[in-house]
């Protein structure tokens, strides 16, 4: 597939531009952000808005004698873009010059090259409209499909030149069965199959006929639970806020502090890897740095590397691998275990079993204690049989205790969960999990 | 007519631009913003690279024949825009017949427009703001267990217009200032953090110097050191039911999650319920239904001057006007815009509500949004609220927040919290959580402080919709006493 002509275009202009407006001394690195999305929201099977946003970004770093200062701008008008990144330049050796030296600024000096164009398709919007409300029937479904091409690209003064294009379709839904229950599923591909997502539309409706019994209310006590991937999944999301980060850990502000100390840790069958092929993230970063294919993160229960952005190294002295400045996992991997996946409500006997996770947060982030609420299709099981659907639960409980001393089993395969969030735009990324056999979970409310 | 000029970009596009849609029947809405951000900090005695951005485009909408398409470009000249308009006519079209079906758009028809300027308040220049930084940063650094020290400011500045139907219907400028502190102080295993405003910048306003000022970050480093020192040897927070006082910096978090978001009205129309979520707020609960004792009066009131979330006019160019949501307890309104407002009557559901359709930028639609929610003052004094209390607890600043999908179950963590025994102050403890629902927790509020303990606050980081947008809400609210609320600490 070739590039998007006008990711392309802009992104000859800036590799243009970073090349030749440096004064003497100056480096200037510039990186592109970019994404064309179509965005359908979906309720109660009509729809509820649509359209189209196009947006690109250029961040510009400026580098003088130590000193940096950083500007990020959008875009717009083709014959503009040289105005607008003088523009910005202008206003970037403004800002420097009333700035000291930063001791911890470090970018890579040797160029590094890369381009890789992903082939794909999405669907225009009749064809998203009529493919999605097709197969919803009378369900009452909700949801958003997000498609089309993005771009994260990186030119330097110095020589860097890299450029990613992807181009995927997404459908994040649910099929609602009254109440707090639902089946909540995500289709994605990178190319458009109506028939693919019609069929797991199709899918999720049958697995909601559950949920119309009656449900159950638990009380607050330890329960067996069984974690759907997606479940687990938010778990990891939780642990990745801060707890592989080198400037968390050395800050005192690591929620892994005391596994890094050795005082905790998590089961020996719970290993964690860092895997930027595995959702096709970007193998650059910002400050011209590559990611390596593969960093461990905790091997058998222990945390064993952190993410360290360049600035991290030079702060703490320290070699670096590549992370995003916030040094955060992009694509985390769970390993999978021995469970067979077809067995594990069999596993699970008689318990919860959780298909989500939702709104978690530390509630004593030194002790990696969390918080956060069942969601969607959570099902009391009995002698592994799908009972009834349960009321939303609060749980409390050390991830140290629920992926340690009571993980039981990961089942042997890992599902793909791609990254949902869309606040600033589209990104890659994602988290790929096994189900987890938990034997007790603490509820509180 | 001319929009700021800021050196990057030429100014924001005139009538001439505005983009027609060659289709009978059809409306057109324009929305233009352009925000400029800049981020000062001191992080660990270093100065951070200053941090600016300028951000700018215009959002298209097209209603036709029921529907409405929407196409968000960041090219403004006149082929730009024709451009995106004729995307959204597209979206428009592709949806008739199985979309919302609207007896029209949701825009007022054009009358004069509204404007809106912000105060004149000066900003001190970034030298003279870089050398505050580092003065309040150089004051955390007293003791060797503070481990992660910073002061940062960000401020931003908006200007909007919005045409309907090729007429300027509103003019808006405003500046956003968000000062923060955070200190954390690590010894022996133990962490604890202390912030100005909070972890994720509670203290937020509109203006300029006097935010500044009115924050406390000048001269803030040394006591939130201070006090991060002096949870790091406090005993852990005790487990059990206890009276609650909560301070603003709390309270705004309680208002925000158990109030504010259960009352969109996209909420409860089922818009969120694959994201954001649902509500436990039924629609026949409006008008009726009690949702807090007596002395919880709670307003939508876009008008305060300086409160984060102040405006004139909302995204689809509705006139903000003050109103009463709760009085005496009883649930009134609902945060709905104009457009979820049509689709209740038309669902059967007589719903009022206020002027609150708002998007996160140029690149969004607008959704139902808080925008200013406030709880109004009662009559109690701090000392008064104490000294009614036998066995409770004080809380400041949240830090953790977490609630269920229809906002009913939560549990909410602080950073800093005193035992109160008798009617008096007790110790300092660390990591304070409490948990309730909702539905019951605001009938057990027992007092309201009065306009002495008061503060106007905000969050510049209220998540919602699909695709997912980040808005700036404002918070006023007095320290407020509840009853009997479930209390606990950390791992011992």
């Amino acid at each position: 597939m070739t590039a998007d002509a006008l990711f392309a275009a802009q992104f000859a202009s800036l590799a243009q531009f970073v090349g030749s407006a440096p004064a003497r001394g100056e480096i200037l690195f510039g990186t592109l952000r970019g994404e064309r999305s179509d965005f359908l929201r979906v309720n109660r099977a009509r729809v509820r808005q649509a359209g189209t946003v196009e947006r690109v970004t250029v961040g510009l770093r400026l580098l003088d004698a130590g000193r940096q200062a950083r500007m990020v701008c959008t875009l717009g008008e083709r014959e503009r873009i040289d105005a607008v990144l003088g523009g910005a330049l202008a206003e970037l050796r403004a800002a420097i010059a009333q700035l000291p030296v930063d001791p911890w600024a470090c970018w890579r000096p040797v160029p590094g090259r890369s381009e890789r164009v992903d082939d794909g398709d999405a669907p225009g919007p009749a064809a998203a409209i009529d493919a999605i409300l097709g197969a919803a029937g009378d369900a009452d479904l909700v949801g958003l499909f997000a498609g089309g091409p993005m771009v994260r690209a990186l030119a330097s003064s110095l020589g860097h030149r890299h450029y990613h294009q992807t181009m995927s379709s997404s459908f994040d839904f649910s099929v609602q069965a009254g109440g707090d229950r639902a089946v909540k599923d995500c289709w994605f591909s990178g190319h458009w199959d109506a028939a693919s997502l019609q069929a797991a539309i199709r899918a999720a409706r049958e697995r909601a006929r559950i949920l119309q019994r009656p449900a159950r209310r638990l009380a607050p006590g330890d329960y067996r639970v069984l974690l759907a991937p997606q479940a687990l999944a938010e778990l990891v999301a939780l642990l990745g806020w801060d707890g592989f980060s080198e400037r968390a850990w050395r800050s005192g502000q690591s929620p892994l502090a005391r596994a890094a100390r050795g005082e905790a840790r998590f089961a020996a069958g719970f290993t964690l890897v860092e895997d930027a092929d595995a959702f096709g993230v970007p193998r650059f970063q910002d400050d011209g740095f590559e990611r390596p294919a593969r960093i461990a993160l905790l091997e058998a229960g222990c945390p064993v590397r952190r993410l360290v952005s360049p600035r991290s190294a030079r702060e703490f002295g320290v070699e670096g691998n590549g992370a995003d400045e916030d040094e955060r996992p992009l694509a985390a991997c769970v390993a999978p275990g021995e469970l067979p996946a077809a067995q594990a409500l069999a596993a699970l006997g008689t318990g919860v079993s959780i298909a989500n996770l939702w709104y978690l947060n530390y509630s004593d982030r030194e002790a990696c204690r969390a918080t956060g609420m069942t969601r969607f299709a959570t099902l009391w099981v009995e002698d592994g049989e799908p009972v009834a659907p349960i009321e939303p639960m609060r749980f409390d409980d050390s991830l140290y205790r629920v992926l340690g001393e009571q993980l039981l089993a990961l089942t042997d395969s890992a599902e793909p969960i791609p990254a949902g969030d869309t606040w600033n735009g589209r990104e890659p990324g994602g988290i790929r999990a096994p189900a987890a056999l938990v034997g007790a979970l603490r509820f509180t409310l | 007519m001319q929009g700021r000029t800021a050196g990057v970009f030429p100014g924001l596009p005139d009538e001439s631009a505005f983009p027609r849609v060659a289709q009978r029947g059809a409306r057109v809405s324009l929305r233009v913003i352009e925000e400029r951000h800049e981020t000062l900090a001191v992080t660990r005695g270093v100065v951070q690279p200053a941090r600016l951005a300028i951000d700018r485009g215009a959002m298209v909408s097209v209603w036709l024949d029921g529907e409405i398409g929407y196409c968000a470009t960041a090219d403004l000249a006149p082929r730009g825009l024709r451009a995106a308009a004729d995307r959204a006519l597209e979206w428009a079209r592709a949806a008739r017949g199985r979309g919302l079906g609207l007896a029209d758009a949701p825009w007022p028809r054009p009358q004069a427009p509204s404007s809106r300027e912000p105060p004149d308040d000066p900003l001190p220049g970034r030298a003279e703001l870089i050398d505050l930084l580092r003065a309040e940063a150089a004051a955390m650094t007293r003791d060797a267990r503070v481990r992660h020290w910073s002061a940062s400011l960000r401020t931003t500045s908006t200007s909007e217009q919005l045409w309907i139907d090729g007429a300027l219907a509103a003019r808006q400028s405003f500046r956003f200032v968000v000062p923060n502190l955070e200190a954390t102080a690590v010894d022996a295993g133990r962490s604890q953090t202390r912030t100005l405003g909070g972890q994720y910048n509670g203290f937020c306003r509109q203006g300029g110097g006097s935010v500044l000022r009115d924050s406390g970050i000048v001269g803030g480093g040394a006591r939130v050191a201070d006090e991060a020192l002096q949870l790091l040897g406090a005993p852990n927070c005790p487990d059990g039911a206890r009276d609650l006082l909560l301070s603003p910096d709390q309270m705004m978090l309680q208002i925000h999650e158990s109030i504010g978001h259960p009352l969109e009205l996209d909420r409860i129309l089922g818009d969120e319920r694959n994201f954001a979520g649902t509500s436990f707020v039924a629609p026949e609960m409006f008008g009726s239904y009690r949702y807090g004792s007596p002395l919880l009066n709670v307003s939508f009131d876009p008008g305060v001057p300086g409160e984060f979330a102040s405006y004139a006019v909302d995204d689809d160019g509705a006139a903000a006007q003050p109103r009463r949501l709760i009085e005496g307890g009883i649930l009134l309104r609902a945060l709905g815009g104009a457009l979820s407002q049509a689709r209740a009557r038309a669902l059967g559901w007589p719903i009022e509500g206020v002027a609150c359709s708002r998007a996160s930028g140029w690149y969004r639609p607008p959704i139902d949004r808080m925008a200013n929610l406030n709880l109004e003052p009662g009559d109690a004094t701090l000392d008064s609220m104490i000294a009614s209390v036998e066995r409770g607890i004080w809380m400041q600043t949240n830090a953790s927040w977490s609630i269920d999908d229809s906002r009913n179950k939560f549990q909410f963590g602080c950073e800093w919290a005193r035992l109160i025994d008798d009617g008096r102050l007790g110790p300092l403890v660390r990591n304070p959580n409490y948990r309730g629902i909702s539905a019951t927790f605001w009938r057990n509020l027992a007092a309201v402080g009065d306009r002495s303990t008061m503060q106007v606050l905000g969050t510049p980081y209220c998540g919602k919709g699909e695709p997912g947008q980040i808005v700036r809400v404002g918070h006023a609210s007095p320290a407020c006493l509840f009853r009997s609320v479930e209390v606990f600490g950390g791992e011992s």
